[in-house]
């Protein structure tokens, strides 16, 4: 039973890794520790799964799951960039290395997404992926009109970070 | 594409390719093996090696002398209590901690999680606040007896003050309890403060 059960949880995060990436991403500052922390939010999520009844759909739950490890549960083993550092790289990147291209853009909005403390960096890659308030309000346990406000904040700060 | 618009910015998320780093099913179940190195599991051991060791004390003690310097001083009934009280507190305190770590879920909102691992952990602190009331309490009780005994009164040379030796008892007490105090402090914060930050910033009425 636990291993076709553990079958069927690998295929489907197998599919749906992706989601992974993009909060380990945006919550870490090189590929150690990204790898180190979708280690950890796979074993959460394995953890969680036999819970998990599908009252929601299964990419929902892993963004819950995954900010949950990010925000409360993951204890980074490395010391991290200092926030000022990311700033001078994210100016540099602009004036000297600066052309259209949408990977370098990408960097560009990871890195900002990175300067931003770890409820907004929830915030904005919810707001990025065009999820509902509600569902936002549902993911972190806040009120709607309370997720609302700190969306807005959070759009104005990253404006800012990323148009100095 | 323009930076000034967060709303194109959606475009550039939905397009980026698959992540560089990707994982196969065989890779998946290795991960499942491995163990969780979450705060939580720190929490756990830590807490159940603050439950333990301020109990361990007692297995370097010197049982007989112990025995001998309660007689003397007749406290071995009051020790006694004490000992009965700090047993029903430790099974109370290591049941509520358990029933708290129990409802840590991963599953939980955010704001749950927080609040659940901020509540387990508060559990140990109130804990060793409880350690260090009895021991101030034990020690001001022993300082009482010991002071009072006539062994003691008759050691003394006249004119001592006894006004002194209570401050100065007192004062040392209150130093060590104190310097116990400020280690746990440190040990609490440690663990909890990007937790606390994060609740706050999920709070109603705090800045983002």
């Amino acid at each position: 039973m636990t291993k076709e059960l553990e079958q069927k949880f690998a295929k489907e995060l197998e599919l749906h890794q992706n989601i992974i990436h993009k909060v380990c991403r945006s919550y870490t500052n090189n590929e150690a520790a990204h790898k180190d922390l979708f280690q950890e939010i796979t074993i959460q999520l394995w953890k969680a799964y036999p819970k998990f009844r599908g009252e929601s759909k299964f990419s929902t739950w892993m963004y819950r799951v995954a900010f949950n490890t990010a925000i409360s549960l993951y204890r980074k083993t490395k010391r991290n960039v200092e926030t000022t550092q990311i700033y001078d790289n994210l100016k540099e990147l602009e004036y000297h290395d600066y052309d259209d291209s949408a990977d370098k853009q990408l960097k560009l909005l990871y890195k900002a997404i990175y300067s931003l403390n770890d409820i907004e960096k929830a915030l904005a890659l919810m707001y990025l992926e065009d999820k509902s308030y509600k569902e936002i309000a549902k993911t972190l346990g806040i009120s709607e009109v309370n997720a609302r406000v700190k969306m807005n904040r959070t759009k104005t700060k990253l404006k800012n970070i990323l148009n100095p | 594409m323009s930076m000034e618009n967060l709303e194109s910015l959606k475009d550039l998320w939905k397009n980026q390719g698959e992540s560089k780093i990707r994982y196969s099913q065989n890779d998946i179940h290795k991960m499942v093996q491995r163990k969780s190195s979450s705060i939580v599991k720190w929490i756990l051991i830590i807490s159940l090696l603050e439950f333990i060791l301020p109990n361990l004390i007692f297995l370097f003690t010197d049982f007989d002398s112990t025995r001998i310097f309660y007689e003397q001083y007749g406290l071995s009934n009051t020790m006694l209590i004490y000992s009965a009280i700090h047993i029903i507190v430790i099974i109370t305190f290591i049941y509520v901690f358990y029933k708290n770590y129990r409802n840590i879920s991963a599953g939980s909102t955010v704001k749950i999680l927080l609040g659940d691992i901020i509540k387990t952990r508060r559990t140990v602190k109130y804990y060793i606040y409880y350690n260090l009331t009895i021991m101030g309490i034990i020690g001001l009780n022993m300082f009482y007896a010991v002071y009072n005994s006539v062994s003691f009164q008759n050691s003394l040379e006249t004119g001592t003050s006894m006004l002194m030796i209570w401050v100065i008892s007192i004062i040392l007490l209150s130093l060590a309890l104190l310097i116990f105090w400020l280690f746990y402090r440190i040990l609490y914060g440690f663990f909890l403060r990007k937790l606390k930050r994060n609740y706050a910033a999920l709070s109603n009425h705090e800045e983002l």
